[in-house]
Formats: C-alpha cells, structure tokens, sequence
C-alpha cells in the first residue's frame, strides 16, 4: 500500500486567524438570517448593517483598515440610543431584536479572530429562531433551515485546513451533517416534554389583522382584498353546508356617526353551563379551528358555542374569547349547539343597549320604519319584512360602493345609493330594527370557508370577512338574519367571487379569482395548503396537548419511564444510522476485473439454483454450466479458455480488451440460457 | 485551533496539558498506546471531549429550549432541537476523523544545539472518505495540517528545538482535530519512537593546530626533534656531544654526528584533551573545528577519551565524528 500512495507535503502552521473562505460564508450566514427579519426592522438598522457589510468587505479586500475603537464606541452609542428611540418605550420582543440584530451589524466590523466568528455563528443561530417568534409559515422554515445550513457550513470552514478553498465541499458537509442530524431532531421534536412557560414573557406584536372591534362602513371591503388565511377549521364529523357557516366573532352594538363599535368586552360567563344543559339531547358540531395570529382576543365560532379548549371562554353576548390576545397561531376546539337558544329572556339593561340610537338623525329612515312596522303583524314579520324590501328593490352589493357624506348616512344609503357591501346592509338592518324597538346589533365575523380538496379542511380568509345582524325575537331568543343573502344570494352560496361584478373582481388579490376560478392552477395551490395545514396541526401546533394525545395514541398511555425509553431508543437509533453511514465501509472494489465479473456470475447462477462449489474452479464450474445446458464441450471452449487466459495469464494483456468483451458476453448469453432453462 | 476564549481556552489547555504530562498519565497512556513507530488509531486509543466552544454551543441550546418552552413556539424547540442533534452527530464526526488513520515515523534528522530538528511523519487514511483538519504536533512544538483530504497520505515535516546534545525524544506526539465544527476535540497522544541526534553547538575560532605525536609514522619531519635516528651529517658546533659517533671518529677523524627528527604528526587530530573549557564547551570547540576542517577538505582525526576515530574525510567520516561528539558521555540507547 505504502508504495502505492502519493504523497504530498505540508507546510503551514495551525492559525488563529478567520480563514477567508469562512469569514465569506459568515458574511452570506449574516445576511441570510437577517434577511426574514427585514420587515419588522426599521430601516436606518438595515443601513448600519449594509454600511458595516460594506466595510467589512472592504477589509477583507485589503482595501480599508478596521474602524479605531472611537469609531466603535460612536457606533454603539448612536444603535442603542437609535433602538431606545425607535422602540416603543417598553422593552418589547421589536426592540430587543432590533438590539440584537443591530449588535450583529456591528460585529461585523469588529470580526478578527476565531473567537469573534464562533460568536457570530452563535448569534445567527440565535437570530433564526428568534425570526420563528414572527412567523412559523413551512416557507420560512425551509428557508431558515437553508440558512441554518449555510451558518453550519461557515462552522466547518473554520475548521477545515484553509491553505485549499473548496466553498463546496464546506457546504455539502455542512448540508450532510443537518441532514444527519434530521432523525435524532424529529425525536426529540416528538417525544421531549413539552412544559409550560417557566415565566412570562413577552410577545410579538404588531397591528390587528382581520376583522376588528370597529367596522366602518368600508372596513370590510377593505378586508375582501386579501387573500390572506384568517383560520383553518376541521369538523369531526360531516361538515355543514357552506351556507350555514356564520363564524361569529364580535358584536357590535354601539352605532355613531357612521361607525359601528364593539365597546369594551363584556365579562365572561358562567352562562356556559346553560349552553351545554339546555342544548342536552342534540349533538353538538365539534371541531377545531386553527387560528392565524390577530393580536385581539376574539376568537370565530359557530352558533352557540361551547368551549372546550382551556385559556377560551364565553363571554355575556355568546362569543368565544380567549384570555389572551392570540399573537401566534392558535389551536382551540369548540361545541357548537346550533339550536340553542340565546338569552330566552332578555333582560331590561340589554334590551335597552340593544336597542339605543341616537335622536334626531335619519328622518326618512325613521318613517319608512313607522311604517312598515304599522303593517307588519309582529316584529318578527317587520324584520322579515326588511329582507323582502332589501330582495325587491334594486340594491347592489359591491365592493366600491359610493361614498356617503352625509349626516343622515343610513337614509343616503338605504334611499339613495342603495349599492354596499355586507356592512352597509346589516348595519342599515340593525339601524331599522332598532327604530322599531326591536333590540338589534350588527354581527361580524367570517361567512362560509372553502374546503381544501385535499385534506377536507376548510380555509377562511380574510375576503370571507362578513358582517349581518341580530335580532331578539321573543320566543326565539337571538335570531340571525344577514340582508347581505337577500341582495346578493351567491355570496353566501358560492362564496365572494360568485356575487361579485367583473370590475370587483378585479379588485380582488391576483391568487384569489385565481383560485376562485378553478383552474389547474388551484389545485396545486390546494395541495400546498393542505401542506401548510398538516404543517400547522403537526409542526407549529404541535403542543403539550397534541403531544400528550399523539403519545398516548402510539404508546397506549403516557409514562415518564416510556417516554424515557422511546427517547433513548429512538435517539440510540438515528445515530447508529450515522454511525453507519460514517464507518461503514464498502465492500472493496478492488481485485481482478476478471474475478468481479466471475463474482456476479456466479452470484447469478446461484439464484437459478446452480452454484458453484467452493473448490471448483471457473474452469470446471463453466463446463459443468455447458453440461447442464445440454452443450457440447466443444461449444464451451472458446469461453473457458478466455476465461483461463485473463485469469491466469498476464502476458495476454496486449488483447485484454476484446477478450474481456468476448467473455462478458459469453457469460451474460449463459446467464440468460440458465434463466430461460429454469424459467420453462 | 478552536476557541471561544483564548485565555479561558488556553487556562483549559494548560490544566490539560498539567495532567497530561504528568507521571500516571503517561504510564497509563504506555499501556493503552504503546510506542511503535507505527500506530493506526483505533476506538480504544482515541479520546475526545467537548472545547469551551462546544459547551458555549450547549448553553446556547439549552438557552434556545428555554426561550421555546416560555413562548411555546414549536419551531423554536425544532432549532434547538437541530442544534442539539447537530451537536451529537458532531461527536461522531469527530471521533470518525481519527479514527483509523495511520502515522508513521518516516525520518529523523539530525542537528546541532539550538537548531530545529526535522522529523517526518507519514500520515496516511484508509480508503474511502477523506479527512480534515488533522493537526500533529509535539508539545512546545509548531502544529502542522496533515492534508489527507485528496490524497491518501501525506509527510507532514515536524520541527523541535534542540536544547542538548545527545539524543533528542521529542516524546508523545499530539495528535488532534476539532473537525467539523470545532465543538469538539478528539486526540490522541502517540509515541512514534521518535529520536534525532543532536550535536553539540559548534564554536567556532579555534586555530587548526598541529599536535605532536610520538609516533613512527609520517612524513614531516621536525629537525628539532629528538625522537628517532634519522640521518648522520658532519657536526656543527652546538650539537650535543653524546649525539657524536665516536666509532666512526676513531676510524676517519671526522666528527659525524647522529641525527634524531621528531615526526611531525601528519594527521589533524580534534583532541579533546588539548582544548581548554569544562566538557561541554570542548566539544563545542571540537565540533566547531571539525565543521571547519571539513568545510576545508582537510582530513582529520578525532580524539576523546575512550574514542578514538581515525583520520578522514567526507561525508560518513563527519558523521560518525559528529555522532561521537554528540554521544560522548551520554548512553546511548538500550532499546
């Protein structure tokens, strides 16, 4: 062996200096992990980063020197003074990664030896899973995970021996060690224990996306243009008609100015107990929904709800909230008992909040409903009675309607423009009721959902926003009633594009008649929201709670002493996979290419039932192959002794070539013949 | 050379190096790696434990399951969770780096006090994977890369200071790598039997001188000399009376006298005894004289008590002179 190895010398110490190779991947690791924060960061901490990348690089050209520690101690002064001035005054989960990212910025500059790389690498690892506090979608975790890749590949330059720069080589060990590392992390990822917070701490904000407690007239509108997902919803059972799909999330009761608000949230209820005891006998709808972050509090269900899932609670006005503002994805189950009664008896203090408007405003609107209640026989026909006008006459339901300016808004739009989206008529709706005394309030929440082909959840986004009204009916409690069906019946049917016109649809986000439209193109989108929602259930949502029911379905009850044993195996099992693929070695290749071929031969006789026994020689094993195939000896010959001749004798080299062909041939047709033999 | 900290690192490095060096270690680690001038590295002669970096990445973790458990964020527990599995995975990484590499001691060279002695040692890989960041190298020593990447093997030159004369064992080589992530360390210390002669420091200065010798042999001649017959001739007034051939006076009445030469020794003999110093500073000179003769082509001799190498020239003579030089007084080697 020794005589066959080349050699080559060494020379070069072992340093302490940043090889270059990986000062550049921690460079591209730097701005890959930073990249995904870009949207929450302000923009003078993206210029200091790009200013200190710059200089950086200019140092690694030999170009510029690094900056004096003056220049430092400036530059920190002037981030942290710029972080406490950009931030909101409390230490929020923003500012302290704007510190940390601009802290990043900044080391960069500072960057000479191994020891400050190790720290960057630590901080960009740091950094990725401080992005998850943001966003948990499967595209940013692919994304990070490529990041995580090009962090580690950084690791191992500085560790290779950096007189050769082989940039590949550090990342497809980089790639191999993450993918190596995969098993063991899906273990632990299902089998450690998941706790409650040690402490409480502090979570990302940011603005209320969806529906919010104060609608304005083109507030929903507004909301029909995203196409962003609102919540995921997965029944038990058989899902109700899409038509029935009215997920109640706020009420709104106070009407000024145009301006319908849910005022403060009334106190949660013992009134849950009732739900479940007069709904006895009828089988509730269960299902679980999936919430998107919202940074409120309100949570979507059907009528009436029930919850289920502790930290969600039903409030005096039968809506479900949770304790705590929902700042990441949230998973909560519900009963829901659609034929519950609400408040069978109304009592006087809400009779009159629910029935408040304000003197003076909407003289025409006040007639129209002095008259119509004259002819009606009971409330109940009076609000029938306002479907069938909203039915009849010529009212549009867009999504531009035309601006009301006046003081007297409803009579403008309920006498004059007639054309709104779901908001305008339902407040419109609640505004009559309540002229007739009739308590009323307007309703918002999302209407219907479409269901994904592929795993059979439904997915509501925001331009499912909808907004109808309630009113109290003696006898029949809360009764729904959502004007928005009398005007436009496909938009509950079918859903917005249905009741759309061309030039509103065209308003729409480019996916959304896309996907409306039910093109090919839809179909692989539902594939990858289905992915994205088995994501959600199984990776994001993956819980104590999901845990603990995952654990007890595959191990038949849950146990520390099994957990502990399932851990160790399991972890015992992915790094002996490793182990494997790093010290196994493969059969050596090496020996006569004679000998292989004979190898696989042989190996191929032996699985027809003909092998050779160990002290027979090629030779005598070939002849006995022709015997057996009923040839004459004379038909072997030429093989067996080409055989012979590149086994055994090295100076027919010269015809090596053409032999080998020859015999390879010889031996493939004898193979075949042995098959066809044993096969007929 | 993987830190987090060069001063904690090298406090570690030192405490390491303490144990390490001490007496029970190495009888410990002749048992486990015994000397050979061959050693391939298995399981049992491999050891390996986390750097500071390597615990700094597992706060760093413990610090990311933390921040998962308070904000209940599965995506957060899946990077630690990578990280920790990372870190795993790594040790086999590690370990497998050494595992089942070859060193041998290729050559020795040779050297004067002070100087850097070369030593090489083959480093070679079994088949299959290449290896990185393999670093060897003697305690108080430059490290070296072995680049054993591409190429099977390689020779990697190892130098130490020589500080006396005699035999140089630069004692257990180091053998280590931080590879891939520089989290973990895996070494080993290896005595490949490894030894180079040192010779003395030459001084140099010291006049060729020739040393008189009462020998028969040689071909200068001093007149002034007293040791042998030589020649006869007519006498001069001054010569001694006793040197007078009286017989041959009796016979012619010439006065003839006998005439003893001292020989000159012809040889340029490096005398040990004829230098002036304690013993350490004779063979500087000596060696410096040698050099010197040698550089000049002159053939010389060498002299120490109980030695004694005859005269000579070239390259083996100076060897087996410099050999003397540098062994003199010292045992030489049982084994």
């Amino acid at each position: 062996m020794a005589s066959k190895t080349m050699s080559t010398e060494t020379t070069g110490g072992v340093g302490r200096q940043i090889p270059r190779l990986s000062l550049a991947f921690l460079m591209l690791a730097q701005a890959a992990v930073v990249i995904p924060h870009g949207g929450h960061l302000s923009w003078w901490v993206i210029v200091v980063g790009l200013v200190c990348a710059a200089w950086r690089w200019m140092v690694y050209q030999g170009r510029w020197d690094f900056p004096s520690r003056l220049v430092k101690v400036v530059l920190v002064v002037m981030a942290v003074v710029g972080v406490a001035l950009g931030g909101t005054g409390a230490f929020s989960l923003e500012t302290a990664t704007a510190l940390l990212i601009v802290a990043f910025a900044l080391k960069l500059v500072e960057m000479r030896s191994r020891r400050d790389a190790y720290l960057v690498i630590f901080l960009c690892y740091f950094v990725i899973a401080t992005e998850f506090l943001f966003e948990q979608s499967m595209a940013i975790a692919f994304y990070q995970l490529l990041a995580v890749i090009v962090v580690t590949a950084a690791m191992v330059g500085l560790n290779q021996m950096h007189t050769r720069i082989r940039p590949l080589v550090s990342l497809r060990t980089a790639a191999t060690l993450v993918l190596q590392a995969a098993p063991l992390m899906l273990v632990l990822f299902l089998f450690f224990p998941r706790i409650a917070p040690l402490w409480s701490v502090p979570l990302p904000g940011g603005a209320q996306t969806g529906i919010t407690d104060r609608v304005a007239p083109g507030d929903i509108a507004s909301l029909a243009r995203s196409d962003e997902i609102a919540f995921r919803v997965t029944f038990d059972g058989p899902a109700p008609n899409t038509a029935m799909l009215y997920w109640r999330g706020l009420v709104y009761s106070r009407f000024d100015a145009g301006v319908w608000t849910a005022g403060p949230l009334p106190p949660t209820d013992r009134r849950v107990e009732s739900v479940r005891v007069q709904a006895d006998g009828t089988a509730p709808l269960r299902y679980e929904v999936l919430l998107e972050p919202t940074q409120a509090v309100w949570l979507f269900a059907l009528e009436t709800p029930s919850p289920v899932t502790p930290g969600t609670a039903l409030t005096r006005d039968y809506r479900l909230v949770s304790d705590e503002p929902i700042r990441g994805l949230f998973r909560y189950r519900v009963e829901s008992f659609p034929d519950y009664v609400a408040d069978a008896s109304l009592p006087e203090w809400l009779r009159r909040r629910e029935t408040q408007i304000i003197e003076g405003a909407n003289p025409r609107s006040r007639e129209f409903s002095q008259a119509l209640r004259e002819r009606s026989a009971s409330d109940r026909a009076y609000l029938e009675s306002l479907l069938l006008h909203v039915r009849r006459e010529p009212y549009f339901y867009t999504l531009n309607p035309p601006l009301l300016n006046s003081a007297d808004d409803i009579d403008e739009f309920w006498f004059d423009t007639r054309a709104g989206f779901c908001s305008h008529f339902a407040g419109a709706f609640v505004y009559l009721a309540r002229l007739a005394g009739i308590p009323a309030r307007m309703v918002g929440g999302y209407q219907g959902g479409e269901v994904n082909p592929v795993t059979g959840h439904f997915v509501v986004r925001q331009y499912d926003a909808h907004a109808w009204a309630e009113a109290w009916v003696a006898g029949e409690g809360w009764v729904r009633f959502d004007p928005t069906a009398a005007v436009a019946p496909a938009r509950i049917e079918r859903g917005l594009d249905a009741a759309l016109s061309e030039p509103d649809r065209a308003a729409l986000a480019a996916f959304t008649s896309l996907r409306l439209a039910g093109t090919a193109f839809a179909d692989v989108m539902y594939w990858f929201e289905s992915l994205e929602h088995r994501w959600n259930v199984w990776v994001v949502g993956y819980d104590t709670q999901r845990q603990y029911q995952y654990l007890r379905d595959l191990l038949g009850g849950v146990s520390p002493v099994k957990i502990g044993l399932v851990m160790l195996a399991g972890g015992a099992g992915s790094l002996a996979l490793v182990a494997l693929s790093l010290f196994w070695r493969r059969r050596s290749v090496v020996g006569h290419p004679t000998e292989r071929l004979l190898r696989r031969f042989d190996a191929a006789l032996a699985r027809q039932g003909l092998s050779r026994a160990p002290a027979e020689s090629p030779r005598a094993f070939l002849q006995r192959v022709g015997i057996a195939l009923g040839k004459q000896p004379a038909q072997m010959t030429s093989l067996v002794e080409s055989v012979d001749q590149l086994l055994y004798n090295p100076a027919s080299n010269a015809h090596d070539g053409a032999v080998r062909r020859r015999v390879a041939q010889g031996l493939r047709r004898l193979k075949l013949e042995v098959a066809l033999r044993s096969r007929g | 050379m993987s830190t987090s900290s060069p001063s904690l690192s090298e406090h570690a490095a030192h405490v390491r190096g303490r144990w390490e060096r001490s007496e029970r270690f190495g009888r410990w680690l002749e048992r486990r790696i015994p000397r050979s001038s061959r050693i391939t590295l298995s399981q049992s002669s491999i050891f390996i434990f986390p750097t500071v970096t390597g615990f700094v990445f597992g706060a760093l973790v413990l610090l990311l399951i933390v921040g998962a458990i308070n904000y209940q964020n599965s995506l957060v527990y899946g990077v630690a969770f990578l990280l920790g599995s990372l870190f795993l995975v790594t040790i086999l990484y590690t370990f497998r780096n050494l595992s089942g590499m070859t060193f041998d001691l290729v050559g020795a060279g040779a050297g004067f006090v002070d100087e850097s002695i070369e030593f090489q040692v083959r480093v070679s890989r079994p088949q299959g994977r290449g290896r990185e960041g393999i670093q060897l190298g003697w305690p108080g020593a430059i490290a070296q890369w072995a680049e054993v990447y591409e190429a099977p093997a390689c020779v990697v030159r190892l130098y130490v200071r020589a500080d006396a004369r005699g035999w140089l064992r630069p004692g257990r080589l180091l053998i280590e790598t931080y590879y891939p992530l520089g989290l973990l360390r895996a070494w080993t210390w290896v005595d490949l039997d490894a030894k180079a002669l040192v010779y003395p420091r030459p001084i140099f200065g010291e006049p060729p001188q020739a040393t008189t010798r009462q020998r028969d042999e040689g071909e200068l001649i001093d007149p002034r000399g007293s040791d042998d017959f030589s020649d006869m001739r007519s006498y001069r007034s001054g010569d001694p009376v006793r040197r007078i051939l009286w017989r041959t006076y009796a016979r012619s009445d010439e006065l003839i006298v006998k005439e003893y030469a001292s020989y000159l020794d012809p040889r340029f003999i490096v005398d040990f005894d004829a230098l002036p110093g304690d013993v350490e500073e004779r063979l500087s000179r000596m060696t410096g004289m040698v050099l010197t003769a040698s550089n000049v082509q002159r053939e010389f001799a060498l002299s120490l008590p109980g030695t004694f190498i005859e005269s000579g020239l070239g390259a083996a003579h100076l060897d087996r002179v410099l050999r003397a030089l540098a062994l003199y007084g010292v045992e030489d080697d049982v084994d």
